[in-house]
């Protein structure tokens, strides 16, 4: 419009920078996509090796909670009771909700602190994919288990 | 220079662009530098989509110590592969002289991967005296983590 009615005749030296602009603001919504999010991850405990010290008497923990993967059905077990499996959590998640909060209001605490005990035990066979102990991990933690040991030794192939 | 001479007196109803394309080519070249640089490590297929993992910038630092499973047959720390017996080594001498609370040994492993190849991980990493190790996940986009 206002370029037209300039120079008569002669060329317009004018750029057009709108597909320019389109082009480059695509690109940049792509690298800011792409940029990772920032890391997270979960933290868990490994029991230390066990030392030569055979014959110590361990006092079984009541409160201890272990969460078993059966290899074959991928079936999830809280202390031998069955709460679903691997593809679904949310019922072992809402039990252990239940049992935490359980915990609280009745004041069980760890022995010899006064925290609550929210250890959980994760026990798995060696031939369970990464991923669906990840899962389980995940429905633990969300629960507020902490902290969340990893058993190593003496597991099933 | 070929606007001002058209409509002398009228309103000039272009916007200035240039400014504009400026900072985004600023911003696109800073995030084409950036990206790169914050993949460290092969690429794993981590577990995805994770409700509660708590976030921790420090798997990003040089100095932190990221064993990354991508297969059934390989690890890797960094960028490098080591056969499972020299790995504990390798932990040991990247571990010295950190406080007991900054030993932690991350994991990055894929999730088709054995756990029992994770747990072979781990038990040379406790044979370094390490009780703490972190297993990284992606948390699923928008949601944050419950307080515990």
């Amino acid at each position: 419009m206002a370029m037209s009615t300039g120079s008569t005749g002669g060329a317009v030296p004018n750029i057009n920078v709108t597909p320019l602009i389109d082009v480059l603001l695509v690109l940049l919504i792509i690298f800011m996509a792409i940029t990772p999010l920032k890391p997270s991850r979960f933290e868990a405990k490994v029991p230390a090796e066990p030392k030569d010290q055979q014959n110590v008497n361990v006092k079984p923990n009541p409160l201890t909670l272990v969460i078993a993967i059966n290899k074959d059905t991928k079936q999830i077990t809280l202390n031998n009771e069955p709460y679903g499996d691997v593809t679904d959590t949310e019922k072992l998640n809402t039990k252990l909700h239940e049992i935490f909060k359980d915990r609280t209001d009745n004041g069980v605490f760890r022995e010899g602190t006064n925290e609550i005990e929210k250890t959980v035990f994760i026990k798995s066979p060696k031939s369970v994919h990464y991923g669906d102990v990840v899962k389980v991990i995940d429905a633990a933690k969300e629960a507020g288990a902490s902290p969340i040991g990893l058993q190593i030794d003496d597991l099933q192939d | 220079m070929a606007m001002q001479v058209g409509g002398s007196g009228e309103l000039n109803s272009e916007i200035n662009v240039t400014p504009m394309v400026d900072v985004m080519l600023v911003l696109l070249i800073i995030f084409m530098i950036v990206t790169p640089l914050l993949q460290s490590g092969v690429s794993v297929n981590l577990p995805r989509d994770m409700i509660s993992p708590d976030e921790d910038a420090d798997i990003a630092k040089d100095t932190s110590v990221v064993i990354a499973i991508p297969d059934n047959s390989n690890f890797y720390i960094g960028k490098e592969q080591y056969p499972l017996d020299a790995l504990g080594d390798v932990i040991k001498r990247r571990m010295e002289g950190k406080t007991p609370e900054k030993r932690i040994v991350y994991i990055k492993s894929g999730i088709d991967v054995d756990y029992g190849r994770v747990v072979q991980a781990i038990e040379t990493i406790r044979k370094q005296d390490i009780d703490k190790i972190g297993l990284v996940a992606d948390k699923k986009k928008g949601t944050t983590p419950p307080k515990t």
